[in-house]
């Protein structure tokens, strides 16, 4: 022992010596050191806060919902906090749906097996059901891209005022959805501006159009919120026509407000394409629809591109609008409703599940980084 | 027809046609279409376009404007007689039937705003007004956005300015976080808050806020990093490099030269996000108990309706009137804005 001490002693005080025999002027290395230090400390430093904020708010909470979707946490009555629970995991294992026997993806088997009832001996799986109705209104997506590409097409011509149009355009995108929703609401009643329009409101006689209904010509009366389904309020009908209209309605509204953003990001687009080339083609002989097509569009791919992608995402989290215009229930609430309902408002007046709402969101990540995944290979295919 | 092609001459009976054809040609020539008979001049078919996309234009405008001349003129309308939402508001196109004007209230023309301002939250529960909501939404949207923008700005900085060991693999998993579905995780941040005592709050006072709507906001945000940090890519190091050598700390940079520099990126990114906080409904729906009176405004507004069971679910004019108030001042703010905040979507291409 007391000579290995000696011997590192030496050690290092020979290391000490061959370091102030190569380095001369010491002084001239200190400040460069100095200066690495600083960099290194005030980068993090200036850094920290948004790590811990990304840290703490979204990889912490990443892990504790893929760990809680094993278990059965209930928030009232579970007694102690998240991360204790979560400690003791293996005890809280989630409960199988048929057997209530101990099953860790008990959550993940409810979900794919689940069945609700939309009308006499007519069942449907409720995860199915509302993963349909999250797709449908994707519907709106290139709807509203190929209105936006006109509208800015007409827009980057060389025209005096077209910046105003652009301010009005986009004012839809920064009106409160609450607020938006109201309205619309009142202007698709049924004795409504739309409906007068196109003279549905049964002012010459029979009965006026109802758009925001989930049973026909019935008023809405069933709620998924409130758990009140009976089988009579509904149409009877294969699910994906009921209830279309309100679905409609509700594509209209995304795509109304949307288009402002999107307008915007394509005039961005239409401004970088290179105008030698379109000059050229002009020369050429090449009438307007050709240049659109053959230069334009081209140059303007990887905008399309992107704003499909965000696009995309942004569909698989629709929430607010169906729930706000017609209340929570199978028939027009998006995917991330069951996640709300389930995990953070209680099912049907019941306390609220977080481990099952866990569960569907994890699910829901699964499958946006597939859809992500899938067109990032379509446009690698299409590239070559 | 081969001599013909051989001296370069065009064929005489090509230029044969009937006299309709050619009154055909010069009509289409007039609203600037070329056909075979008559060539139409550049000018025109300039002009022509210009008013075609003027009248689309027009008609676009309007559809994007309509919907708020509704919610402006429904804010007149007087629906307080039991049974009288169907008849005055639905029906409205103009103007309504049945206007404030002519009802000969106390406050005359504004008395849904009166009754917003003043009686409608107290229905939500008791002693809540429209003030506290006000002032809910106020802080809600400008604390977390003024701190949360200069926290955003001096990580962008740092990426951007300053070397340091381990910056790439942070960058990274910056990047990736943005990734992640918020609804997914949503449940797991409920329960965290929950177990930190963030969900309830207060004791139905004027000093009641929810810390969820607060603090998270408070670190910055992502998207508001990577925009500056692309705006200071722009910004010459060299100024940076004269800043040291004349012995400024980065401190001493930041607050002096970047702060500065980048306040037109600053500003679009904090306009974009204090709209978007403005607006946030969901937050509060989720995060904040309903009866309390740390509710956000669109939250408030929209319990004043709640599918129909709401307290004002018949007089819905008021409703209407609060969704005006809602509306109306981010509208103000984005109209003086516009510039900044448009060129900034432009550079970005970000619809947020």
């Amino acid at each position: 022992m007391e000579n290995n001490f000696a011997a590192n002693a030496e050690n290092v005080e020979a290391g000490a010596a061959v370091a102030e025999a190569a380095l001369p002027q010491p002084k001239q290395k200190k400040p460069i050191n100095q200066q690495k230090l600083q960099d290194n400390l005030w980068g993090w430093i200036f850094c920290i806060p948004l790590i811990v904020g990304t840290v703490w708010f979204v990889y912490i909470c990443l892990v504790a919902a893929l760990l809680l979707s094993f278990t059965d946490y209930t928030i009232y009555g579970a007694g102690d906090s998240m991360f204790e629970y979560l400690a003791q995991m293996g005890q809280h294992l989630a409960p199988d749906p048929e057997t209530g026997a101990i099953n860790a993806f008990g959550w993940y088997k409810y979900a794919f097996t689940h069945e609700v009832t939309i009308g006499t001996d007519l069942y449907i799986n409720e995860m199915g059901a509302y993963l349909f109705n999250t797709v449908f209104y994707m519907i709106g997506i290139p709807i509203g891209m190929v209105l936006a590409m006109f509208f800015a097409v007409c827009m980057t011509r060389d025209i005096p005022g077209a910046n105003v149009f652009r301010v009005l355009y986009y004012f839809p995108s920064v009106a409160s959805t609450v607020s938006i929703v109201y309205t619309f609401k009142l202007m698709f009643s049924p004795s409504g501006v739309i409906n007068q329009l196109f003279g549905l409101d049964g002012a010459e006689g029979g009965s006026p159009f109802t758009w925001l209904s989930l049973t026909g010509n019935n008023s809405l009366t069933w709620n998924g919120l409130t758990g009140s389904a009976s089988q009579s309020a509904f149409m009877n009908a294969p699910y994906w026509c009921q209830g279309i209209f309100s679905k409609l309605v509700i594509i209209i509204m995304s795509v109304w407000k949307g288009l402002g953003g999107t307008v915007i990001l394509y005039i961005a687009g239409l401004s970088g394409v290179n105008a030698a080339t379109k000059e050229a083609a002009q020369i050429d002989g090449a009438n307007g629809w050709q240049i659109f097509w053959k230069v334009t569009m081209p140059d303007l791919y990887p905008t399309i591109f992107y704003n499909i992608v965000t696009a995309v995402i942004g569909g698989m989290q629709i929430y607010m609008e169906p729930v706000l215009l017609l209340g929570e229930n199978v028939i027009t609430s998006g995917y991330v409703s069951l996640i709300y309902t389930y995990g953070v408002k209680g099912y049907a007046g019941e306390s609220p599940t977080p481990s099952q709402g866990a569960a569907y969101g994890m699910i829901l990540a699964v499958m946006i980084v597939i859809l992500t995944l899938f067109q990032f290979w379509l446009d690698s295919k299409n590239k070559d | 027809m081969s001599d013909e092609i051989m001296n370069n001459t065009v064929p005489e009976e090509e230029k044969q046609y009937s006299p309709l054809r050619r009154a055909w040609g010069a009509f289409l020539a007039f609203f600037g279409i070329s056909s075979a008979t008559h060539t139409a001049s550049k000018k025109r078919q300039k002009l022509v376009g210009d008013i075609v996309c003027y009248i689309v234009l027009f008609i676009g405008a309007f559809l994007m404007i309509y919907p708020f001349w509704w919610m402006i003129a429904g804010s007149f309308a007087d629906t307080s007689a039991q049974g009288q939402k169907e008849a005055i508001l639905n029906a409205l196109v103009w103007w309504p039937t049945r206007s404030t004007v002519t009802e000969g209230y106390e406050y005359g023309l504004f008395r849904n705003y009166d009754i917003f301002f003043n009686d409608a939250f107290d229905g939500l529960s008791s002693g809540f007004t429209f003030w506290k909501a006000l002032l809910n939404n106020l802080v809600y949207s400008i604390v977390p956005v003024v701190v949360g923008v200069i926290t955003s700005a001096s990580a962008a900085f740092s990426f951007a300015k300053i070397e340091w060991i381990g910056r790439d693999i942070v960058f990274f998993l910056l990047l990736a976080a943005i990734m992640v579905p918020g609804p997914a995780i949503t449940t797991a941040q409920y329960s965290m808050y929950q177990s930190m005592g963030w969900i309830t709050v207060g004791n139905y006072s004027w000093g009641d806020f929810s810390l969820v709507l607060i603090v998270p906001g408070l670190f910055g945000s992502i998207m508001t990093a990577f925009f500056i940090r692309q705006f200071l890519f722009g910004l010459p190091t060299s100024i940076i490099e004269a800043a040291k050598i004349d012995g400024a700390g980065y401190f001493r940079i930041f607050t002096g030269f970047i702060m500065p520099l980048a306040i037109p990126a600053i500003m679009a990114q904090g306009l974009l996000s204090f709209m978007g906080c403005w607006n946030n409904y969901m937050g509060s729906y989720l995060m904040v108990p309903q009866q309390s009176f740390a509710i956000s405004l669109p939250h408030a507004l929209a319990r004043l309706d709640e599918n129909g069971a709401g307290p004002y679910a018949t007089d819905y004019a008021v409703v209407i009137a609060g969704s005006v108030v809602c509306v109306l001042p981010v509208m103000i703010l984005f109209a003086c804005f516009q510039k900044t905040i448009i060129s900034s979507l432009m550079l970005t291409g970000s619809k947020e």
